[in-house]
């Protein structure tokens, strides 16, 4: 008991922020550009976790705010020129928005139906992007996001002189470190545990009063929200804004990776996200194959780690423990 | 405008709805009874595509023994099912939806993967069968006799399925496990076959409605992910659980598109989505759904 | 527990040691391309195609006395990924150059990056006119694909020749490519025939299973003749569902489609239901009655043993010349330095398979399409290009 409790008292985001900061002096431009995606879809996993893990809804059209956030951010910066501290808040505001629109109609219903209703959406928004030329350049995207003005992060004390792509991986670090601490303490506030009691008896948090569904909308919002945020940072860190990051299949990735990280930890998703990033760029260079190796990972994880890579840890260290420490304790 | 002119785009509608129901109606069954949301149903619809041209290829590849090519391509798939089912899908029914849907969605990316190891990324091409090779002059329009045999078949599945499902003791069983499934196994009935054999019917109707565009569509890699989000929307249009909902859902859907394009060119792209949410927003169970929270 | 920590350290590590060690000195060729999904039909062949390319090149010593090495990954015909793999590419496999792509989607997507990391970029099939349009044109990207404008003005002086016809129709995917074509037609046609009217345009989406309701549609505008987009997949669904509608008689096969439907990847599916009698195009018309270059014959046999297919493919072509280019621009710059690379390549000629190209100062080629009438064949059992004619987008005599 003690020492989980040790371990949820480190400050487990400023320990990882804190690591994660030396990544550029390694030197090496692919461990900056692989740690800005894995940041990024960490948020991203967290933010949908706190509709799956926490509340116990399973949208199956998540990506649909992540692509509000991109297209968002990216059209104040580079049609509007609107510079990147209103562009980034801006894209969490209006996919909220777009979250809140949706999830109004797709609280009304039931698990499954719920799942599909949030793809439904997650498609005409997809449909949208695929045709308003106009706009979010149709098929062919929004290239050429531009980055953020971000000299100032060079002329920190102490940083020296650093590449636009490392400065942009420490301002997302930043970013995803601050949309944690607060992800983590809205997780923990009475709301986060209003939310847990419906995941786990939805009758019962029916009958004690609560309003379930403003609950869950408002879970919605905030998931919608942060993805949003990740979009956003997406959009900037891949050079542009596509209707893939609408598309469902995108969807179906942050699903998997949530789930092989584990829901039922705060740092499973992140996990996860690290996990399959690494993997797909490993795998991805040697064979063509790689829908079936990730299908294959899948399938294991299913049947043999349903919590999670991070479930599967604490449940061996548990075991381990057991083992070394005397029965009579 | 003509009414000829009418008349065949409303036929042109009902053709493409009773192709969609084809493959929706599988979806249907496993989706109202087990609750499973069956991604790989496309997959195994792809499969079937497959192994009919594969069939077609090793009988004679003149098109005559389309029929029995069919049939060996929809009882490949039912095999397949049953396999899935049994050895793996089975020991997930206890778990949340959730993961069940994502044992699917790994058989989409396995599956996919492995008919494209085994026939290739080309396109592949089955003759119409000679015997409905021609169109029949009707109202002033054009109806070609294979549309006209997907038409009849349609109706007839649907017909079917709610017989056995309503008129038969088999069917009271599936409809007491899509109720309630703990009290149905304390009863002593045996759920897990009814499971195994609803999988398995489902994998043949999504085998058969494969083998059977195959005359009327080029089999390509990704034909699987094109259709599937498709016949979800019409099974969710219809209601959860109603197989007659499934049926309306696609002869909606095959309508709004067929005079939709007319009034709105590229129309085409949001049909069934835009339907969809209209539909949900105003009935939020569907059609013929129930209302359930 | 332990036991499994080591296991996965152990897996780990084998698997960072055996990352390819490349060879220090080969020339890296990052190829993003779709092998997965129905875009995988043109991305196989265009892939072999390179492959072929990047093969025959070694054989004969490489190019500067270093060998090309092609890095081929999987697009998923996606512009989020194709960029995606691109900057991997680049910073992480340290490619030199970029080739590939398929779509109008991805490649000017990956054009961005070529800019970015200064890295030359050449997309074999990428046809959108905006790719290397004054606003999106740098000095890193190149064209060798013909463009919407030329495939749409082909389509339109070919129709021209028809003299009976009075009400024409479009029918094209909904998407940029299907978009910018069927402008460029309909402008260039309202030029030459100010005389003829566009009585219907259908736009079904791209990967659309049932045409039905748009061939009905479409056919009670009784148009005379019809120019059509749709390509691939889509093509072979439209005819399959088309014919026994009647479509094809009542326009009396008077149809015109730029979608690359005159190559065997899709004769070949097709068979005897092909609608004989319409005009297509194809990058390699492959089977080439008449005037055809020897280089040509030669290298088709090649292409076909390649492909382990005996008809070969017509897109396979792409991807050679594509890596002949790029060798041709090394060649000529004396350096794999993509600044001297890109204005070597500005103004080059090169040969291809099937006849010179050169690169303008647009950073096009000046690739057209062979055209032709679609007839039956008694050696085939499939329809072929009857006569193919080079058009960009006037007819040009092919020389050898």
């Amino acid at each position: 008991m003690n020492r989980v409790a040790l371990g949820r008292s480190i400050p487990w985001t400023l320990v990882v922020f804190l690591i994660a900061v030396w990544v550029p002096a390694l030197g090496s431009r692919y461990d900056t550009f692989l740690g800005t995606q894995i940041a990024i879809d960490a948020l991203f996993v967290v933010s949908l976790n706190l509709l799956l893990g926490t509340t116990g809804l399973v949208s199956f059209g998540h990506a649909a705010y992540f692509g509000i956030g991109a297209y968002a951010c990216g059209i104040l910066m580079k049609t509007y020129g609107v510079p990147f501290v209103i562009a980034f808040p801006a894209a969490a505001l209006i996919a909220a928005f777009f979250a809140l629109i949706f999830g109004f109609f797709c609280v009304r219903l039931s698990a499954l139906y719920f799942a599909m209703l949030t793809l439904a959406f997650a498609q005409i928004v997809w449909a949208i992007c695929f045709k308003w030329n106009a706009v979010t350049g149709g098929d062919e995207g929004l290239p050429n996001i531009p980055y953020p003005k971000l000299d100032w992060i060079s002329s920190l004390p102490g940083l020296g002189d650093l590449s636009i792509a490392d400065e942009f991986y420490l301002l997302t670090i930043l970013m995803v470190a601050l949309s944690f601490a607060i992800l983590r303490q809205v997780i923990r506030s009475p709301f986060g545990r209003m939310l847990t009691t419906i995941r786990d008896n939805p009758e019962r948090a029916a009958f004690i009063g609560l309003n379930v569904r403003a609950y869950e909308l408002a879970a919605f919002v905030v998931a919608g929200g942060f993805a949003g945020l990740a979009g956003a940072l997406y959009g900037i860190f891949n050079r542009g804004a596509f209707a893939d990051y609408v598309f469902w299949s995108k969807s179906a990735e942050v699903l998997i990776m949530t789930i092989l990280g584990g829901i039922n930890y705060f740092w499973g998703p992140p996990v996860g996200a690290f996990a399959l990033v690494w993997l797909n760029q490993e795998i991805t260079s040697y064979t063509q194959y790689w829908p079936f190796v990730l299908g294959v990972v899948l399938l294991v994880l299913l049947f043999g780690f349903p919590g999670g890579i991070v479930g599967g840890l604490v449940a061996g260290y548990e075991r381990l423990r057991r083992m070394l420490r005397p029965r009579h304790a | 405008m003509a009414a000829s002119f009418l008349f065949s785009q409303f036929v042109g509608g009902l053709t493409t709805a009773m192709f969609l129901f084809l493959i929706a109606s599988g979806l249907s069954l496993v989706f109202g009874v087990m609750r499973v949301v069956n991604f790989a149903h496309g997959t195994f619809y792809m499969l079937g595509a497959y192994l009919a041209w594969q069939a077609v290829q090793w009988l004679s590849p003149t098109g005559e023994n389309f029929w029995p090519a069919a049939l060996l391509a929809a009882l490949g798939i039912a095999v397949l099912g049953a396999v899935v089912e049994r050895l793996l899908l089975r020991h997930l029914y206890g778990r949340e939806e959730l993961y069940q849907l994502l044992f699917t969605y790994a058989l989409v990316l396995i599956l996919g993967d492995a008919a494209k190891f085994i026939w290739g990324t080309g396109q592949l091409s089955v003759t119409r069968p000679p015997v409905l090779a021609a169109s029949l002059h009707l109202f002033g329009a054009e109806v070609p006799l294979y549309n006209l045999f997907i038409m009849i078949l349609g109706p007839l599945i649907a017909l079917g399925g709610w017989l056995v499902l309503n008129r038969s003791g088999a069917g009271r069983l599936v409809r007491a496990a899509s109720y309630d499934r703990e009290m149905l196994d304390a009863l002593g009935a045996n759920v897990g076959t009814i499971y195994t054999g609803m999988f398995v019917v489902s994998a043949f109707l999504a085998g058969l409605s494969g083998a059977l565009v195959t005359p009327i569509e080029s089999v390509v890699p990704g034909m699987d992910v094109e259709i599937i989000v498709q016949a979800f929307i019409v099974v969710v249009i219809g209601g959860l659980g109603s197989f007659w909902g499934t049926f309306w859902g696609s002869v909606i859907y095959g309508q709004v598109l067929s005079f939709g394009i007319l009034i709105f060119p590229g129309f085409s792209l949001f049909s069934v989505f835009a339907l969809m949410a209209v539909i949900l927003i105003i009935r939020p169970w569907g059609l013929f759904g129930r209302p359930i929270r | 527990m332990r036991v499994r920590h080591v296991l996965a350290l152990a897996c780990a590590a084998c698997v960072l040691a055996v990352l390819p060690a490349f060879a220090e000195g080969t020339i890296k060729i990052g190829f993003p391309i779709p092998l997965s999904g129905p875009a995988a039909l043109y991305g196989v062949p265009i892939l072999k195609g390179a492959q072929m390319a990047v093969a025959d090149l070694n054989a004969k010593g490489g190019v500067l006395g270093r060998k090309l090495e092609l890095l081929p990954r999987d697009s998923k015909a996606s512009a989020d990924e194709a960029v995606r793999l691109a900057r991997e590419l680049i910073i992480k496999d340290n490619a030199d150059f970029l080739a590939g792509t398929l779509t109008s989607a991805e490649a000017p997507a990956v054009s961005t990056i070529a800019k970015e990391n200064k890295i030359v970029f050449i997309a074999p099939s990428a046809k959108t006119a905006s790719l290397t349009a004054p606003a999106n044109l740098h000095p890193y990207i190149f064209r060798f694909a013909s463009n919407t404008t030329t495939e749409g003005q082909a389509g339109a002086i070919i129709m021209s020749k028809w003299k009976d016809i009075k009400k024409v129709a479009t029918i094209a995917p909904d998407y940029a490519y299907g978009r910018d074509a069927i402008a460029s037609f309909v402008a260039e046609i309202k030029k030459l025939r100010p005389d003829i009217a566009i009585v219907d345009q259908q736009w079904p989406k791209l990967g659309e299973p049932d045409f039905t309701a748009f061939i009905t549609a479409q056919m009670s505008k009784q148009p005379d003749a019809v120019f059509c987009d749709l390509y691939g997949g889509d093509f072979v669904t439209f005819v399959k569902q088309a014919m026994p509608l009647g479509y094809f008689t009542a326009i009396h096969n008077r149809l015109a489609d730029g979608g690359e439907v005159g190559a065997v990847d899709v004769t070949e599916p097709l068979g005897a239901n092909y609608p004989f009698g319409i005009w297509s195009d194809a990058y390699d018309p492959v089977i080439w009655p008449g005037h055809e270059p020897a280089a040509h014959k030669a290298w088709v046999q090649e292409m076909k043993d390649s492909l382990k297919s005996p008809y070969g493919s017509g897109w396979a072509i792409q991807g050679y010349s594509v890596i002949l280019a790029l060798a041709a621009g090394i060649e000529k710059a004396g350096s794999t330095n993509s600044d001297k690379v890109s204005k070597a390549l500005v103004g080059l000629t090169f040969d291809t398979p099937a006849g010179k190209r050169s690169f303008n100062a647009n950073h096009d080629a000046d690739t057209g399409e062979f055209w032709g009438e679609m007839v039956k064949d008694p050696k085939y059992p499939f329809a072929i290009i009857k006569d193919p004619t080079y058009y960009n987008p006037e007819p040009v005599a092919v020389t050898d």
